[in-house]
């Protein structure tokens, strides 16, 4: 039986920086829908997977698919892979909606432009239907009232909503969020996480790096723990978070809970 | 002090300043054109990977910033003439007597100058611009051109922009220097007037008015810009 291809696929990334290998062979499988919570303590690496499968960081070995069209690679210098063809990975990286710790919202734009930059410039979508599309999304982030203002009069849970509702903008088969609640004060987590909910039971497919632990148990329907750039444990979270197999995850569970 | 001297028309000497101040705004402007971008292409040779790259800009802002500007005028003027005369000799067979119209030859010279102080802003700026700016670009799938005309160019000015108006000050005075090689600008008219009327104090303070003038309207210019190329950031 003929199943559709996965919507994004990440085989055997290996990645170092300088002598210290940070992914040692990596692998992860998306089907839509899917809402893939990576766990791990810092430096475990679960960022720089996340932008490896974007290409911000080029793997130094490995196989990213995304939606049945793999990303073609070349050797470069030492032996590494580098992409082959910019134009495919930007066209790959517009079906990859990426949600950035630091927000990253272009500060000489409003927020409607920022929504609305990417499908204007590279999706070639009309201004006015970027326009209406931008509004629709920050209505549903619930920041359509502060489309004129600029990101830096906004708070850093606003900023955050902004930046979900401009990737989602680019109608993304797969989002990618990295840390997204990591630099935010306290008390505004909550907004952000109440969207990044609603995304999940609207059927979006989700990959979150995050150290909200309450998130990855309760949205997610995989969970990855990564440790020293390798997956060392992967289960659906009632599993991992209820009876994990490894001692090193029982242990950052319990230090994180 | 004696104004008549002054005056609009053949016997008065004030339209003779306004046309020269008119070609020192000329000059001024195109050299720091050629300066923003030669300025810009050396910063990008700066930033970039290549060492040679790195190295030959190098070289050429620390030439042009160490060496007087009287010195680069009097090199690319006789330099300049000598090499185009070869050229016109040795490739197109021409034996007579050219040479690089003054205003090119101070256009390029002070562009030189303007060049290498605007290559150090921008390079500085370029740096200043936060990496997340870029990699949000990236991951919306911009390529090369779209991020450098959306994100990064906007974004430079901001950092860039009160550094260059330094230049564009500093530009505005260096074409005085070109007056040596004979271009009728604000200098040499008034050094001319000077000389044949032997009133120089109401002609030098003729010259300080309108370099004045240029320098304060083109400031007030410059602070628009800033304010715009700020919008958003800070609210001043």
């Amino acid at each position: 039986m003929d199943q559709p291809a996965a919507a994004l696929v990440a085989e055997d990334i290996h990645k170092s920086f300088g002598l210290l290998a940070v992914l040692k062979g990596i692998s992860m499988v998306a089907h839509d829908g899917d809402v893939i919570s990576i766990i791990g303590s810092s430096g475990s690496g679960k960022s720089t997977f996340l932008r490896c499968v974007n290409f911000l960081e080029t793997p130094d070995r490995g196989r990213i698919v995304v939606g049945g069209e793999e990303i073609r690679l070349k050797a470069g210098r030492n032996g590494r892979t580098m992409a082959a063809d910019r134009a495919q990975i930007d066209r790959l990286r517009s079906r990859l909606g990426m949600v950035f710790q630091s927000f990253n919202l272009w500060s000489h734009m409003t927020v409607l432009h920022n929504v609305m930059e990417g499908p204007v410039h590279v999706l070639k979508l009309p201004k006015a239907e970027a326009r209406d599309k931008a509004l629709a999304l920050l209505e549903d982030v619930g920041i359509a009232e502060k489309h004129d203002a600029y990101p830096a009069e906004l708070s850093g849970g606003q900023q955050q909503r902004v930046a979900i509702a401009r990737a989602l903008c680019m109608d993304p088969q797969v989002l990618l969020f990295d840390e997204p609640t990591s630099a935010l004060d306290p008390e505004l987590v909550g907004e952000v996480l109440v969207v990044m909910r609603d995304l999940a039971e609207a059927g979006r497919t989700m990959i979150v790096v995050t150290h909200e632990m309450g998130f990855a148990r309760e949205v997610s329907n995989e969970t990855i723990f990564l440790h020293n750039g390798r997956v060392e444990e992967q289960a659906p979270p009632a599993e991992l978070f209820g009876n994990p197999k490894s001692e090193r995850c029982r242990q950052f569970l319990a230090s994180s809970l | 002090m004696d104004l008549t001297l002054l005056g609009w028309g053949d016997r008065g000497w004030g339209d003779e300043m306004v046309f020269g101040a008119m070609m020192t705004l000329a000059v001024a402007a195109s050299s720091y054109l050629l300066g923003i971008v030669i300025g810009a292409g050396a910063a990008a040779m700066k930033l970039s990977h290549w060492l040679v790259l790195r190295w030959l800009a190098d070289v050429y802002t620390t030439i042009i910033r160490g060496i007087p500007e009287l010195l680069v005028i009097y090199l690319v003027f006789f330099g300049g003439g000598a090499l185009l005369r070869t050229i016109a000799k040795g490739v197109f067979g021409y034996g007579e007597f050219i040479d690089l119209p003054i205003f090119i030859t101070g256009m390029i010279c002070i562009g030189l100058s303007a060049g290498a102080y605007s290559t150090e802003v921008i390079r500085g700026a370029v740096l200043a611009v936060p990496r997340g700016q870029i990699e949000a670009a990236r991951a919306v799938g911009m390529g090369k051109v779209l991020r450098f005309r959306r994100i990064l160019v906007p974004q430079v000015a901001r950092y860039a922009l009160p550094g260059l108006g330094n230049v564009w000050q500093l530009t505005l005075k260096e074409t005085s220097l070109i007056s040596v090689i004979g271009l009728v600008e604000v200098m040499r008219q008034a050094t001319v007037g000077a000389g044949s009327t032997k009133e120089p104090f109401t002609f030098y303070i003729t010259a300080f008015v309108l370099y004045l003038g240029l320098a304060s309207i083109s400031n007030r210019g410059f602070l628009r810009a800033e304010t715009w190329a700020n919008r958003g950031v800070r609210t001043s």
